[in-house]
């Protein structure tokens, strides 16, 4: 199984970094899009299947923060895990986040590592790229 | 410690920490003038207001680019080291009031860029200013805040 990856941020230099890193990590990347901002993130939401978007906060036009709010907007988009990377890591710059749909936080400067760990984590699959087992019997289930 | 002499270090470890995990360079703080050839720029705005200013000889932001994205040296552009300039300075700058306080909000403004050569020396209006050499490349920052 294979995920389509969308990359915001406003560094084109970051954005293949970021690609880079998750491509060397093993994580199975189908296709990667890449926008410069939230308002070119929604345009290529509008014509493409995205699995997972890594988006940065501080971004002219449309920032991280105001791509969380469409998101959330849009009922075929609000579903879609969104990874924060950005240089903002303060406690109540990352609830903000979290309490506006973001699935997971990681601050820049990063490691490789973090980025492969918080993605498999996000899209609930193992590191093998399978989606993890619920390990609890079927009579906990909840239906 | 007092405390101008605990935001420069704080401020020297969060420098430190962007250029050894993100560009693999590793700088020797030195005292004397720096020359540079291209100033990068950042403002923060919250419980204190200021700037944060890098100026960063081309030598090392060639070095940078090539070791953040595994480029040849041919292959670094002037728009590849302006974008690893603001970058490095974003990092440096978000690093930075995170570590003086993870509890306080800061807003970033979106990053700078200048191409100018000229040396290096603290402004009369800056709180605090940092050189660094890297094989003999050197980079520079400084910090105004305001009172």
């Amino acid at each position: 199984m294979s995920f389509n990856v969308l990359i915001v941020d406003d560094s084109n230099s970051m954005r293949a970094v970021i690609k880079k890193i998750i491509t060397i990590s093993g994580f199975q990347m189908d296709k990667c899009l890449e926008a410069a901002n939230g308002r070119e993130a929604m345009e290529k939401l509008a014509d493409n299947w995205v699995d997972v978007i890594v988006s940065d906060i501080n971004m002219s036009e449309v920032n991280g923060l105001e791509l969380l709010d469409q998101l959330s907007r849009n009922e075929m988009l609000r579903e879609i895990p969104v990874i924060m990377i950005t240089t903002e890591g303060s406690e109540e710059r990352m609830k903000e986040a979290f309490a506006r749909g973001a699935k997971g936080f990681i601050k820049k400067p990063f490691l490789p590592e973090e980025i492969k760990k918080v993605l498999y984590q996000v899209i609930g699959v193992g590191q093998d790229g399978q989606y993890e087992e619920d390990s609890r019997s079927s009579d906990e289930l909840d239906f | 410690m007092d405390n101008m002499k605990k935001t420069q270090e704080v401020l020297m470890n969060s420098i430190f920490e962007v250029f050894e995990k993100m560009f693999f360079v590793f700088l020797e703080p030195v005292d004397e003038d720096i020359r540079y050839d291209m100033v990068a720029s950042i403002q923060f705005k919250g419980p204190r207001k200021g700037l944060i200013r890098a100026y960063i000889s081309r030598p090392i932001a060639s070095v940078m680019v090539e070791n953040m994205l595994g480029l040849d040296p041919k292959e670094v552009t002037d728009k590849t080291m302006e974008d690893c300039a603001k970058e490095s300075l974003n990092m440096i700058a978000g690093s930075f009031l995170n570590k003086l306080d993870s509890k306080k909000v800061y807003d970033l403004s979106i990053p700078t860029y200048e191409k100018k050569s000229g040396k290096f020396s603290k402004s009369a209006d800056a709180t605090m200013a940092l050189c660094f050499d890297s094989d003999g490349q050197q980079m520079g920052i400084e910090m105004m805040v305001e009172q």
